[in-house]
């Protein structure tokens, strides 16, 4: 099939329109964090300026919160990557009956609004730290932690899980056989094989974390984390400040989802050297090379 | 010395399901010994029943001697080759054929040494850093059996560990599995659904089906000298026709067939009156032979004529419509598709079994 000039123009029309409607408004807010205005502005393009980052590491309250942001998503990796795991593996040791009423239950966290997983987590952990003399667990970081972690954890079992049901049971059988005892074939078999999932799990978990406002704007109580500071901060108006935020959080994702493809390319085209490694050795069998008899 | 592994009374149920039925069975030290069948027979079942993942549901599996009830596959001195060898691919060849000694604690630079010999033996010497993703069918099937070796196993289990190779390799490596087994001296228990390799490899074969070991073994036995029905049409090419005994002497029978009077072998002692199945081998079957003389024969007429050189088969149909094969010697004259012929065979090559009741 031929495409007329009038298509391939067409079709350029839409991408180009596709990407400025996706990155527009991130490239227009990264622009603004460089222009001098106090209020965030890309035309008139008045002077430009680095103050604005300047400004950010000088505020108190944004930086307590991104600390805490820090915090509680390392926190939130911690818990939710090692319950995504088991909760996965409890996934292929039941039976086939009792699978879908399990999926049902251990996705149900990810199906309800963090909203309401917020206020819940507040109002149990009020009631359980109060029952149980327990109060000083009632602290905003730690209700964010478990209220964040309670629909994360379902995340990353999900995650672990796609890659789970790809696992040759043979495998676990095999070193069992050769001696091995079960926590042994956990770490020596299982782990080594969900590592990526238990990787890409663990990445999942912390940005979910670090972007989450719905729980978190009610389980911090009286702590604040970067998502929550923001939400008060565009209640007073924006500043360039928060722009110059937006660019180093955008730096930072390109920047890893560089070095991601670059060491994905580097595994992939090990791989292939692999596969022509096998080809090369089966060709080699086939055409006959004795294999030397053991002697 | 204590046999190598011996069951008895092994019955495994699944639910409903009777897997292994009633299995009884001693297999010697430094045997090869192999379980055939067709797929679905429980001869896996049976495999992994002696390596502990599947306990019997009644009856004891002795290992050297000793019960193994409760002692689980991590504790027994058997090693097992998966179907799909089950290598590990996140480790190297070396790692892999030393992981069982791993496990059990061996220092390293004695692991090391031993894992260096025994690549020796299985000529992949050059291959010990690589991955197993690296390697070609038969080096993998080369590593999976020194990674079984190494943990030193009184007993070897082989669930069909060739038939994802390419037939010509297939061929090599059943050469190559005796001689190994041969020089380390280990009962080896292989499970498979070829015949060829339980032929050409075992010193005793177990002939199963639908859960019963229906015929123990050897090579020769089962195929000369089958005792049910089924090991005769399992085990080598067999034609068999129906028919009921009229006659019993000296050892032979004769049966009442839609085809005639046919006189063969009476090895199981059926009795006049009695429901039978005669089996002749398309090797033992003659043309133009009349029946008179020496033998039993009948009349059929040729369909196909498979020219192959050594031998050439020959499809006939008889009477009744059922279709019987005959192989055919080198120097024999070759018949004509559409031709009438008149087939025989001596009576000692007519083999006269009891036709079991659901067939």
């Amino acid at each position: 099939m031929t495409v007329s000039p009038f298509q391939r123009i067409l079709f350029a029309l839409y991408i180009a329109i596709f990407f400025v409607y996706l990155l527009g408004p991130l490239a227009v807010m990264g622009a603004s964090a460089f222009n001098t205005p106090e209020y965030p502005q890309v035309w008139p393009f008045e002077g430009f300026t680095l103050d604005w980052f300047g400004k950010l590491f000088a505020d108190q309250d944004m930086m307590y919160g991104l600390k805490m942001s820090l915090w509680i998503g390392l926190l939130v990796v911690c818990i939710s990557v090692p319950i995504g795991l088991a909760g996965a593996i409890v996934m292929t040791q039941i039976t086939p009956r009792a699978r879908s009423l399990y999926y049902l239950v251990v996705v149900s966290p990810v199906l309800t609004p963090g909203i309401i997983i917020g206020i819940s987590t507040v109002v149990f952990w009020r009631q359980f730290t109060g029952q149980t003399g327990t109060r000083f667990l009632y602290d905003g970081v730690i209700l964010t932690v478990f209220g964040q972690a309670s629909f994360i954890s379902a995340y990353c079992m999900l995650i672990i899980l796609a890659r789970l049901q790809r696992f040759d049971r043979a495998q676990e059988e095999a070193a069992l056989d050769l001696g091995a005892s079960y926590p042994q074939v956990f770490f020596h078999i299982l782990l080594p094989f969900l590592k990526p999932a238990l990787f890409s799990a663990a990445v999942l978990a912390f940005l979910s974390s670090f972007e989450n406002y719905n729980t978190t704007t009610f389980s911090i109580l009286s702590e604040k984390t970067l998502t929550t500071v923001l939400a008060g901060r565009m209640r007073q108006g924006t500043t360039p400040a928060i722009s110059a935020l937006a660019v180093i959080i955008v730096a930072v994702t390109v920047l890893g989802a560089i070095v991601y493809e670059i060491l994905k390319r580097r595994a992939d085209a090990a791989a292939v050297q692999r596969q022509r490694a096998a080809q090369a050795a089966e060709e080699e069998e086939l055409a006959g090379t004795p294999s030397p008899a053991p002697a | 010395m204590a046999a190598a592994v011996e069951l008895e009374g092994v019955n495994v149920t699944f639910g409903d399901f009777v897997a292994v039925r009633q299995a009884n069975l001693t297999i010697e030290p430094g045997e090869f010994f192999s379980f055939l069948g067709p797929s679905g027979c429980g001869k896996t079942t049976l495999l992994r029943t002696i390596s502990g993942f599947i306990e019997p549901t009644h009856g004891s599996v002795r290992i050297g001697g000793q019960d193994m009830k409760g002692i689980g596959p991590n504790r027994r001195p058997t090693a097992l080759i998966f179907q799909n060898l089950a290598l590990f691919p996140m480790m190297s060849v070396a790692e892999n054929i030393g992981y069982g000694l791993r496990v059990r604690g061996v220092p390293r630079h004695e692991r090391d040494e031993k894992v260096k010999n025994l690549l020796i033996q299985v000529a992949l010497t050059e291959h010990g850093h690589k991955r197993v993703a690296e390697l070609s069918g038969g080096q993998k099937q080369r590593v999976a059996i020194a990674r079984a070796l190494a943990v030193e196993p009184k007993v070897l289990l082989l669930d069909e560990p060739l038939s994802a190779l390419d037939l010509k390799l297939r061929q090599h490596m059943r050469t190559e599995l005796r001689a190994i087994q041969k020089k380390v001296g280990i009962t080896f228990i292989y499970i498979t659904h070829d015949q060829g390799e339980a032929l050409t490899m075992s010193d005793r074969i177990a002939v199963m089906n639908a859960g019963v070991i229906e015929q123990v073994g050897d090579g020769r036995a089962v195929y000369a000298e089958p005792r049910t029905p089924f090991v005769a049409a399992f085990v080598g090419e067999n034609n068999q026709i129906r028919g009921r005994i009229t006659q019993v002497a000296d050892g032979f029978a004769t049966l009442e067939t839609p085809l005639g009077l046919l006189k063969g072998r009476n090895p199981v002692g059926l009795g006049v009156g009695e429901e039978a199945l005669l089996f002749v081998r398309p090797e033992a079957l003659r043309l133009g032979h009349d029946g008179q003389a020496s033998g039993s024969g009948f009349e059929a007429e040729t369909l196909d004529v498979a020219y192959e050189g050594s031998v050439t088969h020959v499809t006939l149909r008889v009477r009744t419509g059922q279709k019987i094969t005959a192989t055919l010697g080198a120097g024999s004259a070759l018949p004509a598709p559409g031709e009438m012929l008149c087939l025989g065979f001596a009576p000692q090559d007519g083999l006269l079994l009891k036709r079991p009741e659901r067939a």
